[in-house]
Protein backbone atom coordinates (compact mmCIF):
# COMPACT_ATOMS: atom_id res chain seq x y z
CA UNK A 1 0.00 0.00 0.00
CA UNK A 2 1.33 3.42 -0.74
CA UNK A 3 1.85 6.11 1.84
CA UNK A 4 -1.26 7.53 3.37
CA UNK A 5 -0.33 10.99 2.22
CA UNK A 6 0.70 11.96 -1.24
CA UNK A 7 4.32 13.04 -1.54
CA UNK A 8 4.82 16.71 -0.85
CA UNK A 9 1.65 17.23 1.11
CA UNK A 10 3.23 15.45 4.04
CA UNK A 11 5.81 18.22 4.21
CA UNK A 12 3.08 20.84 3.96
CA UNK A 13 1.49 19.36 7.08
CA UNK A 14 4.65 20.19 9.00
CA UNK A 15 4.84 23.81 7.91
CA UNK A 16 2.47 25.43 10.46
CA UNK A 17 4.15 23.66 13.35
CA UNK A 18 7.66 24.42 12.11
CA UNK A 19 6.71 28.05 11.47
CA UNK A 20 5.70 28.69 15.09
CA UNK A 21 8.52 26.58 16.49
CA UNK A 22 11.08 28.21 14.23
CA UNK A 23 10.10 31.77 15.08
CA UNK A 24 9.77 31.34 18.79
CA UNK A 25 12.40 28.73 19.60
CA UNK A 26 14.79 27.75 16.84
CA UNK A 27 15.77 31.19 15.54
CA UNK A 28 15.99 32.71 19.06
CA UNK A 29 18.20 29.82 20.08
CA UNK A 30 20.61 30.56 17.22
CA UNK A 31 20.60 34.33 17.75
CA UNK A 32 21.10 33.59 21.42
CA UNK A 33 24.32 31.81 20.60
CA UNK A 34 25.38 34.93 18.78
CA UNK A 35 24.39 37.29 21.63
CA UNK A 36 26.39 35.24 24.11
CA UNK A 37 29.58 36.35 22.38
CA UNK A 38 28.76 40.06 22.46
CA UNK A 39 28.64 42.82 25.03
CA UNK A 40 25.10 43.82 24.07
CA UNK A 41 23.35 45.74 26.86
CA UNK A 42 19.81 44.77 25.90
CA UNK A 43 18.81 48.27 24.81
CA UNK A 44 21.13 49.86 22.28
CA UNK A 45 21.25 49.02 18.59
CA UNK A 46 24.97 48.34 18.42
CA UNK A 47 27.23 45.90 20.19
CA UNK A 48 30.70 44.44 19.84
CA UNK A 49 31.86 40.87 19.69
CA UNK A 50 33.91 39.98 22.72
CA UNK A 51 34.82 36.39 21.96
CA UNK A 52 34.79 34.11 24.98
CA UNK A 53 34.99 37.06 27.35
CA UNK A 54 31.52 36.50 28.83
CA UNK A 55 32.33 32.92 29.63
CA UNK A 56 35.65 33.91 31.19
CA UNK A 57 33.83 36.56 33.21
CA UNK A 58 31.46 33.93 34.52
CA UNK A 59 34.28 31.97 36.16
CA UNK A 60 35.23 34.96 38.28
CA UNK A 61 31.69 36.27 38.88
CA UNK A 62 31.13 36.22 42.64
CA UNK A 63 27.48 37.20 42.15
CA UNK A 64 26.90 33.89 40.43
CA UNK A 65 27.52 31.80 43.54
CA UNK A 66 24.36 32.95 45.32
CA UNK A 67 21.89 31.97 42.56
CA UNK A 68 23.67 28.66 41.97
CA UNK A 69 23.43 27.77 45.65
CA UNK A 70 19.79 28.92 45.87
CA UNK A 71 18.76 27.02 42.76
CA UNK A 72 20.31 23.76 43.90
CA UNK A 73 18.98 24.10 47.45
CA UNK A 74 15.47 24.90 46.19
CA UNK A 75 15.45 22.12 43.58
CA UNK A 76 16.65 19.46 46.01
CA UNK A 77 14.16 20.58 48.63
CA UNK A 78 11.23 20.50 46.20
CA UNK A 79 12.28 17.22 44.56
CA UNK A 80 12.78 15.32 47.80
CA UNK A 81 9.63 16.51 49.55
CA UNK A 82 7.45 16.42 46.47
CA UNK A 83 8.28 12.79 45.80
CA UNK A 84 7.98 11.68 49.42
CA UNK A 85 4.62 13.40 49.85
CA UNK A 86 3.12 12.35 46.52
CA UNK A 87 4.32 8.76 46.89
CA UNK A 88 2.74 8.59 50.33
CA UNK A 89 -0.51 10.12 49.08
CA UNK A 90 -0.58 7.84 46.05
CA UNK A 91 -0.10 4.70 48.16
CA UNK A 92 -2.86 5.89 50.47
CA UNK A 93 -5.21 6.72 47.63
CA UNK A 94 -4.52 3.49 45.77
CA UNK A 95 -7.27 1.59 47.56
CA UNK A 96 -10.96 1.61 47.06
CA UNK A 97 -12.80 3.65 49.62
CA UNK A 98 -15.51 6.25 49.53
CA UNK A 99 -14.16 9.75 49.15
CA UNK A 100 -11.09 8.62 47.23
CA UNK A 101 -11.92 10.69 44.15
CA UNK A 102 -12.76 13.73 46.23
CA UNK A 103 -9.39 13.48 47.98
CA UNK A 104 -7.59 13.11 44.67
CA UNK A 105 -9.36 16.21 43.38
CA UNK A 106 -8.44 18.12 46.55
CA UNK A 107 -4.77 17.33 46.02
CA UNK A 108 -4.89 18.20 42.34
CA UNK A 109 -6.91 21.43 42.31
CA UNK A 110 -4.09 23.68 43.62
CA UNK A 111 -2.01 22.54 40.64
CA UNK A 112 -4.49 24.31 38.36
CA UNK A 113 -3.81 27.72 39.90
CA UNK A 114 -1.18 30.13 38.66
CA UNK A 115 2.03 30.62 40.60
CA UNK A 116 0.99 34.23 41.18
CA UNK A 117 -2.23 33.19 42.93
CA UNK A 118 -0.49 30.50 44.96
CA UNK A 119 2.23 32.90 46.04
CA UNK A 120 -0.25 35.62 47.00
CA UNK A 121 -2.40 33.25 49.04
CA UNK A 122 0.50 31.61 50.85
CA UNK A 123 2.25 34.94 51.34
CA UNK A 124 -0.81 36.02 53.30
CA UNK A 125 -1.01 32.72 55.20
CA UNK A 126 2.68 32.90 56.14
CA UNK A 127 2.37 36.51 57.21
CA UNK A 128 -0.98 36.65 58.98
CA UNK A 129 -1.91 33.13 59.99
CA UNK A 130 1.58 32.10 61.10
CA UNK A 131 1.82 35.30 63.09
CA UNK A 132 -1.59 35.04 64.76
CA UNK A 133 -1.82 31.32 65.28
CA UNK A 134 1.75 30.18 65.83
CA UNK A 135 3.36 33.50 66.65
CA UNK A 136 5.96 32.82 63.96
CA UNK A 137 7.29 35.24 61.39
CA UNK A 138 6.81 34.67 57.69
CA UNK A 139 9.58 32.47 56.26
CA UNK A 140 9.46 34.66 53.14
CA UNK A 141 11.02 37.52 55.07
CA UNK A 142 13.87 35.49 56.50
CA UNK A 143 17.19 34.91 54.75
CA UNK A 144 17.36 31.45 56.24
CA UNK A 145 13.85 30.13 55.61
CA UNK A 146 12.82 31.89 52.43
CA UNK A 147 13.68 28.95 50.17
CA UNK A 148 11.86 26.31 52.23
CA UNK A 149 8.98 28.82 52.36
CA UNK A 150 8.84 29.17 48.59
CA UNK A 151 9.31 25.43 48.18
CA UNK A 152 6.30 24.90 50.42
CA UNK A 153 4.15 27.00 48.10
CA UNK A 154 5.51 25.11 45.09
CA UNK A 155 4.65 21.80 46.73
CA UNK A 156 1.05 22.90 47.26
CA UNK A 157 0.94 24.24 43.72
CA UNK A 158 2.42 21.19 41.95
CA UNK A 159 2.01 17.98 43.95
CA UNK A 160 -0.98 16.99 41.82
CA UNK A 161 1.16 16.15 38.80
CA UNK A 162 3.36 13.55 40.45
CA UNK A 163 0.44 12.21 42.44
CA UNK A 164 -1.42 11.41 39.23
CA UNK A 165 1.66 9.78 37.71
CA UNK A 166 2.24 7.61 40.79
CA UNK A 167 -1.43 6.66 40.96
CA UNK A 168 -1.35 5.55 37.32
CA UNK A 169 1.76 3.48 38.02
CA UNK A 170 0.29 1.88 41.14
CA UNK A 171 -2.89 1.00 39.28
CA UNK A 172 -0.71 -0.97 36.85
CA UNK A 173 0.81 -3.19 39.52
CA UNK A 174 -0.82 -6.56 38.88
CA UNK A 175 -2.98 -7.68 41.77
CA UNK A 176 -1.65 -11.26 41.50
CA UNK A 177 1.74 -10.06 42.72
CA UNK A 178 0.26 -8.61 45.89
CA UNK A 179 -1.85 -11.69 46.46
CA UNK A 180 1.10 -14.00 45.95
CA UNK A 181 3.08 -11.99 48.46
CA UNK A 182 0.20 -12.17 50.89
CA UNK A 183 0.08 -15.95 50.60
CA UNK A 184 3.83 -16.14 51.10
CA UNK A 185 3.28 -14.21 54.29
CA UNK A 186 5.28 -11.14 53.29
CA UNK A 187 4.86 -8.22 55.65
CA UNK A 188 3.75 -4.80 54.55
CA UNK A 189 7.23 -3.30 54.27
CA UNK A 190 8.62 -6.28 52.43
CA UNK A 191 5.72 -6.11 50.04
CA UNK A 192 6.30 -2.41 49.53
CA UNK A 193 10.05 -2.73 48.93
CA UNK A 194 9.98 -5.94 46.92
CA UNK A 195 6.86 -5.43 44.81
CA UNK A 196 5.60 -1.86 44.78
CA UNK A 197 8.95 -0.10 44.58
CA UNK A 198 10.40 -2.10 41.66
CA UNK A 199 7.08 -1.92 39.80
CA UNK A 200 6.78 1.85 40.05
CA UNK A 201 10.47 2.50 39.42
CA UNK A 202 9.80 3.87 35.91
CA UNK A 203 7.26 6.35 37.33
CA UNK A 204 9.67 7.22 40.12
CA UNK A 205 12.43 7.97 37.65
CA UNK A 206 10.09 10.13 35.53
CA UNK A 207 8.82 12.04 38.56
CA UNK A 208 12.24 12.69 40.06
CA UNK A 209 13.71 13.76 36.73
CA UNK A 210 10.75 16.00 35.92
CA UNK A 211 10.57 17.63 39.36
CA UNK A 212 14.31 18.16 39.44
CA UNK A 213 14.65 19.70 35.98
CA UNK A 214 11.52 21.83 36.42
CA UNK A 215 12.51 23.15 39.81
CA UNK A 216 16.05 23.89 38.67
CA UNK A 217 14.50 26.28 36.11
CA UNK A 218 12.08 27.84 38.57
CA UNK A 219 11.30 31.44 37.81
CA UNK A 220 7.66 32.27 38.46
CA UNK A 221 7.31 31.17 42.08
CA UNK A 222 10.22 33.02 43.72
CA UNK A 223 9.45 35.98 41.46
CA UNK A 224 5.85 36.13 42.65
CA UNK A 225 6.46 35.13 46.27
CA UNK A 226 9.24 37.58 47.06
CA UNK A 227 8.97 40.07 44.19
CA UNK A 228 12.23 39.17 42.58
CA UNK A 229 14.40 36.95 44.74
CA UNK A 230 14.50 38.75 48.08
CA UNK A 231 15.21 39.26 50.90
CA UNK A 232 18.64 40.41 49.75
CA UNK A 233 18.96 37.85 46.94
CA UNK A 234 18.32 34.97 49.35
CA UNK A 235 15.81 33.39 46.95
CA UNK A 236 17.31 34.53 43.65
CA UNK A 237 17.41 31.53 41.33
CA UNK A 238 19.47 31.13 38.17
CA UNK A 239 16.43 31.93 36.04
CA UNK A 240 15.89 35.18 37.95
CA UNK A 241 19.60 36.04 37.74
CA UNK A 242 19.48 35.65 33.95
CA UNK A 243 16.29 37.74 33.83
CA UNK A 244 17.90 40.46 35.95
CA UNK A 245 20.91 40.61 33.65
CA UNK A 246 18.58 41.65 30.88
CA UNK A 247 16.11 43.89 32.69
CA UNK A 248 17.96 45.29 35.67
CA UNK A 249 21.70 45.17 34.95
CA UNK A 250 21.59 45.77 31.17
CA UNK A 251 24.05 42.98 30.53
CA UNK A 252 22.14 40.92 27.99
CA UNK A 253 25.27 39.46 26.39
CA UNK A 254 26.58 38.22 29.70
CA UNK A 255 23.14 36.97 30.75
CA UNK A 256 22.91 34.97 27.56
CA UNK A 257 26.28 33.36 28.20
CA UNK A 258 25.11 32.42 31.69
CA UNK A 259 21.93 30.99 30.17
CA UNK A 260 23.99 28.73 27.91
CA UNK A 261 26.13 27.48 30.75
CA UNK A 262 22.90 26.90 32.70
CA UNK A 263 21.42 24.93 29.81
CA UNK A 264 24.45 22.66 29.62
CA UNK A 265 24.22 22.12 33.37
CA UNK A 266 20.51 21.21 33.07
CA UNK A 267 21.10 18.78 30.22
CA UNK A 268 23.91 17.17 32.19
CA UNK A 269 21.73 16.79 35.31
CA UNK A 270 18.72 15.52 33.36
CA UNK A 271 20.86 13.04 31.46
CA UNK A 272 22.71 11.68 34.45
CA UNK A 273 19.63 11.39 36.65
CA UNK A 274 17.72 9.45 34.04
CA UNK A 275 20.81 7.29 33.42
CA UNK A 276 21.03 6.41 37.10
CA UNK A 277 17.37 5.43 37.19
CA UNK A 278 17.26 3.59 33.90
CA UNK A 279 19.88 1.13 35.09
CA UNK A 280 17.66 0.23 38.05
CA UNK A 281 14.39 -0.31 36.26
CA UNK A 282 13.03 -3.83 35.95
CA UNK A 283 11.30 -5.27 32.94
CA UNK A 284 8.21 -7.33 33.51
CA UNK B 1 -10.87 -17.99 48.13
CA UNK B 2 -8.95 -14.86 47.42
CA UNK B 3 -10.85 -11.88 46.23
CA UNK B 4 -9.08 -8.71 45.26
CA UNK B 5 -10.50 -7.03 48.33
CA UNK B 6 -9.05 -9.59 50.69
CA UNK B 7 -5.86 -7.58 51.08
CA UNK B 8 -7.81 -5.04 53.06
CA UNK B 9 -9.14 -7.63 55.45
CA UNK B 10 -6.10 -7.74 57.71
CA UNK B 11 -6.26 -6.15 61.10
CA UNK B 12 -6.06 -2.40 61.32
CA UNK B 13 -2.99 -1.43 63.32
CA UNK B 14 -1.20 1.65 64.57
CA UNK B 15 0.49 2.40 61.25
CA UNK B 16 -2.86 2.38 59.44
CA UNK B 17 -4.35 4.84 61.88
CA UNK B 18 -1.28 7.03 61.66
CA UNK B 19 -1.23 7.08 57.88
CA UNK B 20 -4.95 7.78 57.61
CA UNK B 21 -4.46 10.62 60.07
CA UNK B 22 -1.58 11.94 57.94
CA UNK B 23 -3.76 11.74 54.85
CA UNK B 24 -6.38 13.94 56.47
CA UNK B 25 -3.77 16.37 57.78
CA UNK B 26 -2.47 16.74 54.22
CA UNK B 27 -5.99 17.16 52.88
CA UNK B 28 -6.63 19.86 55.46
CA UNK B 29 -3.39 21.67 54.54
CA UNK B 30 -4.35 21.50 50.87
CA UNK B 31 -7.85 22.90 51.43
CA UNK B 32 -6.91 25.51 54.01
CA UNK B 33 -5.66 28.15 51.50
CA UNK B 34 -9.00 28.00 49.70
CA UNK B 35 -10.77 28.65 52.99
CA UNK B 36 -8.50 31.63 53.63
CA UNK B 37 -9.10 32.99 50.11
CA UNK B 38 -12.86 32.77 50.31
CA UNK B 39 -13.20 33.99 53.88
CA UNK B 40 -10.84 36.92 53.39
CA UNK B 41 -12.51 37.93 50.14
CA UNK B 42 -15.84 38.52 51.92
CA UNK B 43 -14.52 40.35 55.01
CA UNK B 44 -13.77 43.96 55.81
CA UNK B 45 -10.15 44.97 56.51
CA UNK B 46 -11.07 45.49 60.15
CA UNK B 47 -12.45 41.98 60.48
CA UNK B 48 -9.32 40.58 58.86
CA UNK B 49 -7.15 42.50 61.29
CA UNK B 50 -9.11 41.24 64.31
CA UNK B 51 -9.05 37.61 63.30
CA UNK B 52 -7.70 36.07 60.12
CA UNK B 53 -9.50 32.77 60.54
CA UNK B 54 -12.96 33.85 61.67
CA UNK B 55 -15.96 34.04 59.39
CA UNK B 56 -17.30 37.52 58.68
CA UNK B 57 -20.34 38.87 60.48
CA UNK B 58 -21.73 39.96 57.16
CA UNK B 59 -20.68 39.00 53.63
CA UNK B 60 -19.09 41.93 51.83
CA UNK B 61 -20.26 41.36 48.28
CA UNK B 62 -19.06 44.82 47.35
CA UNK B 63 -15.47 43.57 47.65
CA UNK B 64 -15.95 41.75 44.38
CA UNK B 65 -17.32 44.68 42.40
CA UNK B 66 -14.60 46.95 43.79
CA UNK B 67 -11.90 44.35 43.03
CA UNK B 68 -13.12 44.05 39.46
CA UNK B 69 -12.77 47.80 39.09
CA UNK B 70 -9.38 48.44 40.65
CA UNK B 71 -7.61 45.30 39.50
CA UNK B 72 -8.86 45.97 35.93
CA UNK B 73 -10.21 42.47 36.06
CA UNK B 74 -12.50 42.61 33.02
CA UNK B 75 -9.73 43.72 30.66
CA UNK B 76 -7.38 41.08 32.02
CA UNK B 77 -10.08 38.45 31.78
CA UNK B 78 -10.76 39.30 28.13
CA UNK B 79 -7.02 39.31 27.35
CA UNK B 80 -6.57 35.95 29.05
CA UNK B 81 -9.53 34.49 27.20
CA UNK B 82 -8.32 35.68 23.79
CA UNK B 83 -4.78 34.46 24.45
CA UNK B 84 -5.86 31.09 25.80
CA UNK B 85 -8.47 30.40 23.15
CA UNK B 86 -6.32 31.39 20.16
CA UNK B 87 -3.17 29.69 21.33
CA UNK B 88 -4.89 26.43 22.26
CA UNK B 89 -6.70 26.41 18.92
CA UNK B 90 -3.44 26.93 17.01
CA UNK B 91 -1.58 24.41 19.17
CA UNK B 92 -4.16 21.72 18.43
CA UNK B 93 -4.29 22.41 14.69
CA UNK B 94 -0.54 22.69 14.14
CA UNK B 95 0.70 19.97 16.44
CA UNK B 96 -1.92 17.42 15.42
CA UNK B 97 -0.94 17.82 11.76
CA UNK B 98 2.76 17.66 12.57
CA UNK B 99 2.36 14.76 14.98
CA UNK B 100 0.38 12.86 12.38
CA UNK B 101 2.92 13.11 9.56
CA UNK B 102 5.89 12.58 11.86
CA UNK B 103 4.33 9.45 13.29
CA UNK B 104 3.28 8.06 9.89
CA UNK B 105 6.70 8.71 8.31
CA UNK B 106 8.87 7.81 11.25
CA UNK B 107 11.22 5.76 9.10
CA UNK B 108 12.26 8.76 7.03
CA UNK B 109 15.31 10.68 8.15
CA UNK B 110 13.77 14.13 7.77
CA UNK B 111 10.84 13.35 10.06
CA UNK B 112 13.04 11.62 12.63
CA UNK B 113 15.20 14.72 12.60
CA UNK B 114 12.20 16.95 13.37
CA UNK B 115 11.16 14.62 16.15
CA UNK B 116 14.65 14.75 17.66
CA UNK B 117 14.62 18.54 17.34
CA UNK B 118 11.35 18.74 19.26
CA UNK B 119 12.53 16.28 21.89
CA UNK B 120 15.65 18.35 22.42
CA UNK B 121 13.65 21.57 22.57
CA UNK B 122 11.53 20.13 25.37
CA UNK B 123 14.63 20.12 27.56
CA UNK B 124 15.45 23.79 26.97
CA UNK B 125 14.88 26.21 29.81
CA UNK B 126 12.97 29.28 28.63
CA UNK B 127 15.78 31.53 29.88
CA UNK B 128 17.97 30.39 27.02
CA UNK B 129 15.69 32.11 24.49
CA UNK B 130 14.31 34.85 26.73
CA UNK B 131 16.81 37.53 25.77
CA UNK B 132 16.75 36.87 21.98
CA UNK B 133 12.96 36.55 21.98
CA UNK B 134 12.63 39.88 23.73
CA UNK B 135 14.96 41.50 21.23
CA UNK B 136 13.19 39.96 18.26
CA UNK B 137 9.76 40.98 19.51
CA UNK B 138 11.00 44.48 20.17
CA UNK B 139 12.38 44.76 16.65
CA UNK B 140 9.09 43.53 15.23
CA UNK B 141 7.16 45.96 17.45
CA UNK B 142 5.29 43.07 19.00
CA UNK B 143 5.99 43.79 22.68
CA UNK B 144 2.63 44.57 24.26
CA UNK B 145 0.82 42.72 21.52
CA UNK B 146 -1.37 39.74 22.32
CA UNK B 147 -0.62 38.32 18.87
CA UNK B 148 3.08 38.36 19.62
CA UNK B 149 2.39 36.57 22.87
CA UNK B 150 0.19 33.98 21.17
CA UNK B 151 2.90 33.38 18.56
CA UNK B 152 5.42 32.65 21.32
CA UNK B 153 3.08 30.52 23.38
CA UNK B 154 2.18 28.37 20.39
CA UNK B 155 5.81 28.02 19.33
CA UNK B 156 7.11 27.08 22.75
CA UNK B 157 4.24 24.60 23.27
CA UNK B 158 4.85 22.90 19.93
CA UNK B 159 7.43 20.32 21.05
CA UNK B 160 5.40 18.83 23.89
CA UNK B 161 2.00 18.87 22.19
CA UNK B 162 3.42 17.37 18.98
CA UNK B 163 5.13 14.75 21.08
CA UNK B 164 1.80 13.78 22.66
CA UNK B 165 0.21 13.48 19.20
CA UNK B 166 3.10 11.39 17.82
CA UNK B 167 2.59 8.88 20.59
CA UNK B 168 -1.13 8.65 20.01
CA UNK B 169 -1.10 8.40 16.21
CA UNK B 170 1.06 5.27 16.53
CA UNK B 171 -1.94 3.53 18.11
CA UNK B 172 -4.37 4.56 15.34
CA UNK B 173 -4.75 1.85 12.65
CA UNK B 174 -4.02 2.86 9.05
CA UNK B 175 -6.81 0.88 7.37
CA UNK B 176 -9.34 3.71 7.37
CA UNK B 177 -6.86 6.05 5.72
CA UNK B 178 -6.00 3.47 3.09
CA UNK B 179 -9.65 2.90 2.33
CA UNK B 180 -10.20 6.64 2.04
CA UNK B 181 -7.31 6.95 -0.43
CA UNK B 182 -8.90 4.23 -2.56
CA UNK B 183 -12.12 6.24 -2.41
CA UNK B 184 -10.22 9.17 -3.88
CA UNK B 185 -9.85 11.42 -0.84
CA UNK B 186 -7.20 14.13 -1.20
CA UNK B 187 -4.69 14.60 1.61
CA UNK B 188 -6.46 17.53 3.28
CA UNK B 189 -9.94 16.03 3.15
CA UNK B 190 -8.46 12.74 4.32
CA UNK B 191 -6.85 14.42 7.28
CA UNK B 192 -9.70 16.64 8.47
CA UNK B 193 -12.57 14.24 7.72
CA UNK B 194 -11.04 10.87 8.57
CA UNK B 195 -7.90 11.20 10.69
CA UNK B 196 -8.56 14.21 12.90
CA UNK B 197 -11.84 12.83 14.31
CA UNK B 198 -9.97 9.65 15.26
CA UNK B 199 -7.52 11.73 17.29
CA UNK B 200 -10.26 13.12 19.50
CA UNK B 201 -9.07 11.48 22.77
CA UNK B 202 -5.59 12.99 22.56
CA UNK B 203 -6.99 16.28 21.23
CA UNK B 204 -9.15 16.59 24.37
CA UNK B 205 -6.11 15.94 26.52
CA UNK B 206 -3.82 18.34 24.67
CA UNK B 207 -6.50 21.05 24.66
CA UNK B 208 -7.42 20.62 28.33
CA UNK B 209 -3.80 20.68 29.52
CA UNK B 210 -2.91 23.68 27.41
CA UNK B 211 -5.98 25.65 28.44
CA UNK B 212 -4.70 25.41 32.02
CA UNK B 213 -1.10 26.16 31.11
CA UNK B 214 -1.87 29.08 28.79
CA UNK B 215 -4.35 30.56 31.27
CA UNK B 216 -1.68 30.49 34.01
CA UNK B 217 1.34 31.31 31.86
CA UNK B 218 3.66 33.72 33.65
CA UNK B 219 7.23 33.89 32.35
CA UNK B 220 6.67 34.70 28.67
CA UNK B 221 3.73 36.97 29.43
CA UNK B 222 5.81 38.88 31.96
CA UNK B 223 8.45 39.91 29.44
CA UNK B 224 5.90 40.51 26.67
CA UNK B 225 3.09 42.42 28.35
CA UNK B 226 4.23 45.67 29.86
CA UNK B 227 1.13 47.81 29.42
CA UNK B 228 -2.00 47.51 31.55
CA UNK B 229 -4.29 47.26 28.56
CA UNK B 230 -2.79 43.99 27.27
CA UNK B 231 -2.01 42.20 30.52
CA UNK B 232 -3.44 38.76 31.15
CA UNK B 233 -4.80 37.77 34.57
CA UNK B 234 -1.57 36.35 36.07
CA UNK B 235 0.44 39.40 35.01
CA UNK B 236 -2.22 41.88 36.04
CA UNK B 237 -2.46 40.18 39.42
CA UNK B 238 1.31 40.04 39.78
CA UNK B 239 1.46 43.84 39.61
CA UNK B 240 -1.78 44.33 41.52
CA UNK B 241 -0.73 42.08 44.43
CA UNK B 242 2.71 43.65 44.41
CA UNK B 243 1.42 47.11 45.32
CA UNK B 244 2.06 47.80 48.98
CA UNK B 245 -1.12 49.82 49.29
CA UNK B 246 -3.32 47.02 48.08
CA UNK B 247 -6.33 46.26 50.23
CA UNK B 248 -5.91 42.55 50.98
CA UNK B 249 -9.61 41.84 51.03
CA UNK B 250 -9.92 43.21 47.52
CA UNK B 251 -6.83 41.25 46.54
CA UNK B 252 -8.48 38.05 47.68
CA UNK B 253 -11.75 39.00 46.01
CA UNK B 254 -9.80 39.27 42.76
CA UNK B 255 -8.02 35.99 43.52
CA UNK B 256 -11.29 34.16 44.13
CA UNK B 257 -12.81 35.57 40.95
CA UNK B 258 -9.87 34.29 38.92
CA UNK B 259 -9.96 30.88 40.59
CA UNK B 260 -13.60 30.21 39.76
CA UNK B 261 -13.26 29.71 35.98
CA UNK B 262 -10.11 27.57 36.35
CA UNK B 263 -11.65 25.31 38.95
CA UNK B 264 -14.87 24.91 36.97
CA UNK B 265 -12.82 24.10 33.91
CA UNK B 266 -10.73 21.59 35.82
CA UNK B 267 -13.74 19.81 37.30
CA UNK B 268 -15.32 19.57 33.87
CA UNK B 269 -12.23 18.27 32.10
CA UNK B 270 -10.53 16.45 34.98
CA UNK B 271 -10.57 13.14 33.12
CA UNK B 272 -8.60 14.47 30.13
CA UNK B 273 -6.17 16.43 32.25
CA UNK B 274 -5.34 13.46 34.45
CA UNK B 275 -5.02 11.18 31.43
CA UNK B 276 -2.75 13.68 29.76
CA UNK B 277 -0.46 14.04 32.74
CA UNK B 278 -0.04 10.31 33.18
CA UNK B 279 0.23 9.60 29.42
CA UNK B 280 2.92 12.22 28.87
CA UNK B 281 4.91 10.94 31.79
CA UNK B 282 4.77 7.28 30.89
CA UNK B 283 6.12 7.94 27.43
CA UNK B 284 8.48 10.71 28.46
Amino acid sequence: MKHSLVKGSKYIFLIPSLFFFGISMFIPFLTGLNVAFTNWDGLSKSYDYVGFNNFRLMLSDKNLIVPIRNTIYYALFVTVFNNIITLFLAVMLNRKFRGRNILRTIFFVPTCLSAVLAAFTWGFIYREVFQNVFGANSPLGSMKYVIPGIAGITLWNSCGINLVIYLAALANVPNELNEAALIDGAGRWRKFWNITVPMIMPAFSVCVTLTLTYSLREFAMPMAATSGGGPARASETMAIYIYNNLYAFNRAGYGQAVAFAFMIFLIFIGYSVSRIFRSREVEL
Amino acid sequence: MIRSGSINLRKIDCLDVLSILMLFVFAAIFIFPFYICIVTSIKTPLETATSVLALPSEIQWSNFSQAIKISKFSTAFINSSITTFCSVFLIVVCSSMAGYVISRNYKQKFFTLIEMLYLGAMMLPFQIIMIPVYRMMKNMNMINSLWGLILLLVGTSMPYSTFLYIGFVKTVPKELEEAAIVDGYGPYRLYWQIVFPLLKPITSTVAALHVLWMWNEFTISLIMLQKDSVRTIPIQQYFFFGQYTVNLNLGFASAVLSMIPVIIFFLASQKYIIEGVSAGAVKG
